[in-house]
């Protein structure tokens, strides 16, 4: 024991609620795969600035387990986060970048973190955990505005980076980026919002009528000069009639 | 110069109320009890000179040893606790053949003279009580000697961790009479073989002993054999030319 | 169904259910891409496709893994694409440093050396990248260094690496290192021979592996600094 009370109880913490002589005390606990888990998040960037987009499900193996989870997520006031794969995870990520902008907030030296800035801290994070074996197990897109620049960026949990004017993570991947990349590549600084909420939705259709682990209620992020505005919950159009016709299709 | 002692010269790492470390001063003061050591830099390469004390004809003079390599390309000359100095050698050594793994390529003189430097404040106690290499500063100043991409170069290392580069330089007991000998003889023009009579020379006048080939010690640094200590032989052919 | 055949024992060793397979988190990605160096008697060039790829999709069309890294040196990184941007920001901190510890801006020997230092310290648990560091020597030659992930390293006079570095390296045997050809005329080639041979390598290159595409960017370091110049390759 020394004389500085703030120590006194320390020795103390560390071997609380541990029993003598349990080789698995001192054992910890990584993520090895997903448990409740986001299905794709997808972006792209227009005229104005940048769109992100996904639904609101939080799925338990195939179970569809939540079903108003948001996954979009706005950091500071010019940045969104949207994020797939391990719910938890990105919870502990939201807390993570919550607590770096408000640091950054209590130097209260008017300097705020920028889209590019936020991506950055989130990829060496994403690579660190990767790197000690406990990965993150999320593919986040990290979409902003600043300065009159529109960014758009990826980053997975194996720490892998990249930036495109079109983005997709999990299953859009396959499904929703051809069609982005045919919409919007080369028409980056003249694609319409009305145009760009159309690509989306057209893009969030697909999956939905797809991917089995998707849903249909979607909210959408839109950063631009403006700052950032995410809309929904909302429905996007879609026709099952032809289950009808197919024997063992629908009820 | 000294004759007051105050409470300052207790701690180590105390300043006076003046703005002195005492102790530090006090051990560049040591380095004026050394025997005398000389480098002088010429376009050639660089000459490091020394006295050795041989205080008794049983003293085997060979074992005094006050020039040391520090690379192929690096010497060094020392005055003062020469004791001290192989922490500072091998330092020295350390970093030079650090530099050499992780760059392949040869150290430069200034960075190594910085290298050595760095250790010099690192006495006393610090702050938050984490384990401190020495307990006093050395007491012993280096010439460092070298040859680089910038050509020879001569610099004087201090225990107050402060390092200059010269042209010609004295330092221990005779290195006043030594460095105003040095600053009239010393001209850009010096050849090497110049700068070795001139550095026996410059000694020859401050020691008190008649100089020989068994009580100096002389060295060089050149482009063409880098670091090399004279047989007594060679040292003989220099006296000669006196 | 003959009751029998449940207790029979081939019929319960055959069984459908396949061993468990643990699987555990594998930290390594292969992002694709491709990437040549060649040295000149006063330059050297290197190029680098920026498409970045995950599985058979593309990831990007232009995330570039050549990277200039002083003056005098560039750096070509191909295989998994975050530990080879991990590596060049450490790269690129090393360097600062060193500038700062001997007021001088690092050779490309150096560079070369340091750089194997760097991955070898990582033995254990590799950055898993095959570099190529092109640049200019103190005296103002071409240089190239090739690696593999864990640092060895030796100079060459050209070399490709990544995806479609077997599809790339023969080509360069023979347009640049003129091999098997007799009576050839071993003379310096020239830059403007090289930046073609490179054009020519990538269109090639894009044409059969999948990986290799969308754009090519080319270094071309000379004594004055560094150019780069992008083009065009095919986007399918």
């Amino acid at each position: 024991m020394d004389h500085f009370p703030l120590n006194w109880d320390k020795l103390g913490q560390e071997n609380r609620g541990k029993p003598k002589n349990d080789i698995f005390a001192d054992a910890i606990t990584r993520t090895q795969r997903p448990i409740v888990t986001g299905t794709s998040v997808i972006a792209l960037k227009y005229k104005d600035g940048v769109m992100l987009a996904a639904d609101m499900l939080a799925s338990y193996g195939s179970l569809a387990r939540f079903t108003d989870v948001k996954r979009l997520y706005p950091v500071g006031d010019f940045t969104v986060l949207g994020a797939s794969g391990d719910i938890s995870d990105f919870q502990y990520t939201k807390h993570l970048l919550d607590t770096v902008m408000v640091e950054e907030y209590y130097t209260n030296d008017g300097h705020v973190l920028r889209t590019q800035n936020i991506y950055e801290y989130l990829s060496r994070v994403m690579y660190n955990r990767r790197s000690q074996f406990n990965p993150l197990w999320n593919a986040y897109i990290v979409g902003g505005y600043n300065n009159d620049e529109k960014f758009l960026g990826y980053v997975d949990l194996l720490g892998t980076t990249y930036q495109s004017s079109t983005i997709a993570t999990g299953f859009g991947a396959y499904l929703a980026q051809p069609i982005l990349r045919k919409a919007v590549e080369g028409k980056e600084d003249t694609l319409t919002e009305a145009e760009a909420v159309e690509i989306l939705d057209s893009c969030l259709r697909v999956l939905y009528y797809r991917d089995a682990r998707s849903f249909n209620k979607f909210q959408r992020a839109k950063i631009t000069a403006e700052g950032v505005e995410i809309t929904g919950p909302y429905k996007v159009e879609s026709q099952w009639g032809f289950a009808e016709g197919i024997r063992g299709y629908g009820p | 110069m000294f004759l007051t002692r105050s409470e300052y010269d207790r701690g180590v790492n105390t300043f006076s109320p003046e703005g002195r470390l005492f102790q530090v001063e006090y051990a560049i003061e040591a380095i004026k009890l050394g025997s005398t050591a000389v480098g002088i830099q010429t376009s050639q390469g660089v000459v490091l000179a020394v006295e050795k004390r041989v205080t008794s004809p049983l003293l085997v003079s060979s074992s005094i040893e006050k020039i040391m390599e520090i690379d192929s390309h690096l010497g060094c000359a020392m005055s003062g606790l020469t004791a001290d100095s192989r922490t500072m050698i091998d330092h020295a050594r350390i970093e030079a053949q650090n530099h050499h793994f992780t760059y392949n390529e040869k150290i430069k003189v200034e960075s190594v003279t910085q290298a050595v430097c760095d250790l010099a404040l690192r006495f006393g106690e610090s702050a938050n009580g984490e384990e401190s290499v020495m307990s006093r500063p050395f007491g012993v100043a280096l010439l460092i000697a070298g040859i680089d991409e910038k050509g020879p170069q001569l610099f004087h290392a201090d225990p107050s961790g402060t390092f200059m580069q010269y042209d010609a330089k004295a330092i221990g007991s005779g290195s006043e009479g030594a460095q105003t000998e040095l600053q009239e003889e010393y001209h850009k023009s010096l050849s090497l073989q110049e700068a070795e009579t001139l550095s026996l020379k410059v000694l020859k006048q401050v020691m008190e002993e008649k100089l020989n080939n068994t009580n100096v010690q002389l060295a060089a640094v050149t482009p063409e054999h880098g670091f090399r200590i004279y047989s007594e032989d060679e040292l003989q052919a220099v006296i000669d030319r006196l | 169904m003959n009751p029998v055949s449940l207790y029979d024992i081939d019929s319960l060793t055959i069984s459908p259910v396949e061993a468990p397979v643990e699987r555990q988190f594998y930290p390594y990605a292969d992002n694709g891409g491709t990437s040549l160096a060649i040295a000149g008697a006063d330059y050297c060039l290197v190029a680098s496709d920026t498409r970045q790829s995950s599985g058979y999709s593309i990831s990007s069309r232009y995330s570039p893994k050549a990277f200039k890294l002083t003056e005098k040196a560039v750096l070509a990184t191909n295989g998994f694409f975050a530990d080879g941007l991990a590596l060049t920001k450490r790269l690129g901190q090393k360097l600062e440093w060193y500038k700062h510890a001997h007021d001088k801006e690092m050779s490309t020997r150096a560079l070369a050396q340091m750089l194997s230092n760097t991955l070898y310290y990582k033995r254990f648990f590799p950055y898993y990248v095959f570099n190529l560091l092109g640049g200019i020597d103190e005296q103002g030659r071409g240089v190239v260094y090739s690696y593999d992930p864990v640092g060895s390293y030796e100079p060459e006079m050209y070399r490709a690496g990544g995806s479609a570095a077997s599809l790339v390296q023969p080509f360069l045997d023979n347009q640049v290192g003129l091999k098997n050809q007799q009576g050839a005329q071993r003379t310096p080639l020239p830059l403007d021979t090289a930046i073609r041979i490179a054009k020519d390598a990538f269109t090639s290159a894009t044409e059969r592996d999948i990986y290799t595409g969308d754009y090519l960017e080319i270094f071309v370091i000379r004594q004055e600094g560094v150019t780069t110049e992008r083009i065009d390759l095919k986007k399918d």
